[in-house]
């Protein structure tokens, strides 16, 4: 405890120079964190340890480290990230150089300009930070990381004594807060154009649907808790098994990875998707996160027909011929569209069409048990002339009854992974479900595809809003049947219908703390996330969400008739144009204001003069009074009085009068006075 | 270079002479200069940096911070021409120094308004870059007083040359300063010889000469009432405790050593003006620490005798005015 205090009160009086460099260091450490958390060991290893040197450096005031030595660390840190990975630029090179740049800058902080680097690089830092995370605690977080950074800044520019911290944060929030307007308005109007040049490799988020799949592949998405999508129902919500948001279609199966089909027949040859559309659309509006693919996953089935169709301002929509929705461009962009869907659908072709039979090739050489297994169920006596729905509810059966396990951890697979999954192991989830389906049916002559998307939500909506997030992931199946068309079946749901009926996405083992927690108060663990889930989900439609078509609606609104990125500018343009001249005609006031005191001397000046009485601007209303006096006797009597009171309100004890009182007095007796003198 | 010397050194003379010069100085709208300084050119460039990875990858919280900073920097344009505007800079008169000596000038700087940090002071002509700043907080409603030095070279009237008052407070992006011409003037001393040679002897008035043969043997001491520029030594402290009242010695060499300091005398060795107008100041000093009176000749000025320290001076500026 003594020890305690005794630090404390050695803080209190540590030299001006120590507590600031303290100050700075911890400023630097709070923005650097949340980088050490992905950043490599070594990086994380390095930086702690220089912040820790340099604040026992400023602790003892010891001499700072000579530059070869911080030259060589840089060299070791330039070397260490070549190594791992493979580029001095790029996102990861770039972040882990510039924190490791910033905490050697430490090292050699002499002179005000290498304070003013570290200023500028901290800058840079916090903006980085957003290429991982934006959301609303990482955007605290960086808050508190500006205001600690520029409160430093404001401290290197206090030269004298010791000012007190909380004066220079003052400074700096007062800073911060009067540009509020400013970021706002710039916020609001600076057009949201597109990427200047391609994007780096790196910057390619993670998700399921990249357009093709392996098996074991949505099992890493299932410790992705991150939001896919948010989807607001017009109407009654559908249920949890009815909403399937449709992703790539893959259907070509190399035996080991299944892709997208490439067509055999040209592009003139290839259907539109056909689709017949049964009972009433369901409205919805959708807020999807960039997830840097050139798809939107809409629930199942948006048809391409006017108001069904999202309106995407930036981007070119097609639907492709196997239903789903594509874009010309990855979405870079968090985007909000209105759409309708109708949840029972069937869609076509509805006859046999060229390039149908792709749709029943399997890879040769792969997988031939269950090739023997579908051709023996195909060869039952029962099933010798059964439809294609029939053979389907016989699969299904027998996963259902198969002794099938749905489980997040199935092990690896070897070559003939749907083999082993079908006939051996029999553990696995939806996109082994789906994969060995796919083999089956193939095999049994029915043109079959993969699925892949999302299915299900959080099961209670926040805030109106229904969360999908890429733990949703999921991948199911469709067959074809001449006349009806492509028939929606999840294989998935025949082991686990929990996963399909409740939406209850793939969990997996929740981490000690957060397990704790759960286990302590479930329902105020639920709640807590709840209000959060609530207040992100604000934060990402006011802020994130904030792109270009909401920008072009907000112009709308203004009045502004197909807008385009150039009214955007005009009108900030404007905006800032006022704000000048605002500040301008403030100036102007400024420079012609005075001293209220002084304003009034001068006036009473003008008065008297205007009565015939000359004073000098300097002279004190004592001798004014005099002169009124010698100049007019007894006419000018009432004014002297009122000169004398004003004088012994200024210089003496007497309480003053408010000034525009006295004036009004003042005034009304010059005027007595002269329509006095004119009679 | 040299085109350019003469054109530079035109521009600043037409600045300085269409400056008023006052010893008050009050700072508004009118005479604070505004410019960014290095480093807000670079904060510039950040922000524009900051822009670009925001607009490439689409990163909304990347122009929130972007615009965030670019709001705060603007605003510190505003702060930093904020801490010069409504001060009122005072010069109090300089007292004379020997030349070669730092003449300490008293800055007063009175805010009425809140509380001003990091305001820097400086000659405005002291060229290179190793300027000297006197660095100064002023309290709010209150006033900070700052001396600045100025060492003249040589004897005579030097005009305080202008100041600079200038701040970068809070974030250094943006630099406010005034430029002052005040009206005051400093006054330099001659500089004393050094070593100077001893004071010449003290000659007797010829009318003193026949009353100190009266009083020859008789070594007493008249008193008379205390007067400014009489020394403690020659009070006589045993009749002022008796008396009460303050009364000074009227010892013989000071009553009768009257002491001229010539433009002749001076000439010893030397025929140069200045070195006569430095040995004459050494003397002026020498007898003023001896107690002795001492007058003045110069070509065309005379000083008669006295003592004290107001005499000194008296002596010293007439020294330093001569021509």
């Amino acid at each position: 405890m003594n020890g305690f205090t005794a630090a404390v009160s050695r803080v209190r009086h540590l030299p001006r120079d120590a507590r600031d460099t303290l100050f700075h260091l911890a400023v630097i450490g709070w923005t650097v964190l949340p980088h050490l958390l992905h950043l490599p060991a070594w990086c994380a290893a390095m930086v702690g340890s220089v912040l820790a040197w340099r604040g026992r450096l400023a602790w003892t005031g010891g001499p700072l480290p000579s530059r070869w030595l911080v030259s060589g660390l840089l060299v070791l840190a330039a070397v260490l990230t070549i190594w791992r990975e493979r580029a001095l630029l790029g996102k990861e090179a770039g972040v882990t150089m510039l924190v490791v740049l910033l905490a050697l800058k430490t090292l050699e902080l002499r002179a005000r300009r290498d304070a003013l680097v570290v200023f500028f690089l901290g800058f840079f830092l916090v903006l980085t930070h957003f290429l991982y995370s934006q959301s609303l605690g990482t955007g605290l977080w960086m808050l508190v990381a500006l205001w600690g950074l520029l409160t430093a800044l404001v401290l290197a520019h206090m030269p004298v004594g010791r000012p007190a911290l909380s004066r220079a944060s003052g400074v700096a929030a007062r800073a911060t807060a009067l540009g509020l307007p400013v970021m706002v308005v710039l916020f609001v109007l600076f057009p949201r154009i597109g990427p200047l040049w391609g994007l780096p490799q790196d910057a390619v988020g993670r998700t399921g649907l990249s357009g093709s799949m392996l098996l074991g592949g949505v099992a890493q998405l299932a410790n992705d808790d991150s939001v896919a999508l948010r989807v607001r129902f017009f109407g009654p919500p559908p249920r949890p098994e009815q909403m399937y948001f449709r992703g790539p279609v893959l259907s070509t199966f190399d035996g080991r990875e299944w892709t997208r089909l490439v067509p055999s027949v040209p592009a003139a040859q290839r259907p539109r998707a056909q689709f017949v559309l049964d009972g009433e659309p369901l409205r919805y509006e959708m807020t999807v996160e960039p997830s840097r693919l050139p798809l939107l996953p809409l629930l199942e089935a948006t048809p391409d027909r006017d108001g069904a169709t999202p309106s995407l301002p930036g981007y070119l929509l097609t639907l492709r011929p196997d239903a789903q929705w594509q874009t010309d461009r990855p979405l870079g962009e968090r985007l909000r569209f209105e759409a309708q869907a109708w949840l029972q659908h069937r869609h076509g072709p509805f006859e046999p069409v060229p390039g149908l039979r792709d749709l029943v090739d399997l890879p040769a050489g792969f997988n031939p048990r269950t090739m023997e297994w579908a051709a023996a169920l195909r060869a039952r006596p029962e099933y010798a002339n059964a439809d294609a729905p029939t053979l389907v509810q016989a699969v299904l059966r027998h996963i259902r009854d198969g002794g099938f396990t749905y489980t997040l951890e199935p092990g690896t697979y070897g070559r003939n992974a749907v083999d082993e999954f079908w006939l051996d192991r029999k553990l696995g989830f939806c996109e082994h479900f789906a994969a060995a389906f796919v083999v089956v049916m193939r095999t049994m002559d029915v043109p079959t595809r993969i699925v892949t998307g999302y299915q299900g939500s959080d099961s209670e909506p926040q805030d109106g809003y229904y969360i999908v997030r890429q733990s949703h992931a999921h991948a199911w199946a469709e067959y074809w049947v001449q006349g009806r068309g492509w028939i929606r079946v999840d294989p998935t749901a025949a082991v686990a219908p929990d996963r399909v009926q409740r939406g209850r996405n793939l969990q997996p083992a929740p981490g000690l703390v957060a397990g704790a927690f759960r286990n302590i108060d479930p329902a105020l663990a639920a709640q807590f996330r709840g209000h959060w889930e609530t207040l992100n989900n604000r934060w990402n439609q006011w802020v994130l969400n904030y792109s270009r078509a909401r920008q072009f609606s907000l112009l709308e609104q203004l009045g502004f008739e197909q807008p385009t990125w150039q009214d955007l500018a005009k009108l900030l343009i404007a905006v800032l144009s006022l704000a000048s001249l605002a500040g301008a005609a403030w100036a102007w006031w400024d420079r012609r204001r005075q001293d209220p005191w002084q304003r009034l001397h001068h006036r009473v000046q003008q008065r008297l003069a205007g009565v015939g009485v000359a004073v000098r601007p300097h002279d004190a209303p004592r001798a004014r009074a005099a002169r009124v006096r010698a100049a007019l006797g007894d006419r000018g009597q009432a004014l002297a009085d009122l000169l004398d009171t004003l004088d012994r309100q200024r210089y003496g004890s007497a309480t003053a009068a408010p000034p525009r009182t006295w004036w009004r007095a003042f005034a009304a007796a010059a005027r007595a006075l002269v329509t006095d003198g004119g009679t | 270079m040299f085109a350019r010397r003469t054109l530079r050194e035109h521009v600043e003379h037409w600045w300085q002479s269409r400056l008023p010069a006052s010893d008050t100085w009050a700072l508004g709208q009118r005479n604070i200069y505004i410019l960014p300084t290095r480093a807000g050119v670079a904060f510039a460039l950040t922000l524009l940096v900051m822009l670009l990875a925001s607009i490439n990858y689409q990163l909304n919280l990347g122009y929130a911070l972007t615009f965030l900073l670019a709001g705060a920097g603007l605003v510190s344009m505003h702060l930093t021409h904020g801490t010069l505007r409504g001060l009122t800079l005072h010069l109090r008169p300089a007292s004379a120094v020997f030349a070669g000596d730092a003449a300490v000038l008293e800055v007063v700087l009175h805010n009425p308004g809140r509380q001003r940090h990091g305001l820097a002071l400086r000659f405005h002509d002291r060229g290179g870059s190793g300027q000297s700043f006197v660095w100064c907080d002023v309290p709010a409603g209150g006033h900070e007083t700052v001396h600045v030095s100025l060492v003249p070279a040589h004897r005579g009237w030097h005009n305080v040359p202008m100041l600079v008052v200038e701040t970068v407070f809070p974030f250094g992006l943006f630099r406010a300063w005034t430029l002052w011409r005040p009206a005051a003037r400093v006054l330099a001393w001659p500089r004393p010889e050094q070593p100077a040679p001893p004071l010449p002897a003290a000659g007797a008035s010829a009318g003193e000469e026949s009353e100190l043969a009266n009083a020859a043997g008789s070594e007493l001491d008249g008193v008379r009432p205390w007067r400014r520029g009489d020394s403690m030594r020659q009070v006589a402290w045993k009749k002022v405790a008796r008396s009460g009242e303050l009364v000074s010695r009227e010892t013989t060499a000071s009553r009768q050593k009257e002491l001229w300091l010539t433009w002749a005398a001076a000439a010893a060795g030397h025929g140069d003006s200045e070195h006569r107008l430095s040995r004459l100041a050494a003397w002026v000093q020498a007898a003023h620490q001896a107690g002795l009176a001492c007058g003045l000749r110069l070509p065309g000025a005379e000083l008669a005798p006295g003592l004290g320290d107001a005499h000194r001076r008296t002596a010293l500026d007439r020294l330093a005015q001569w021509s």
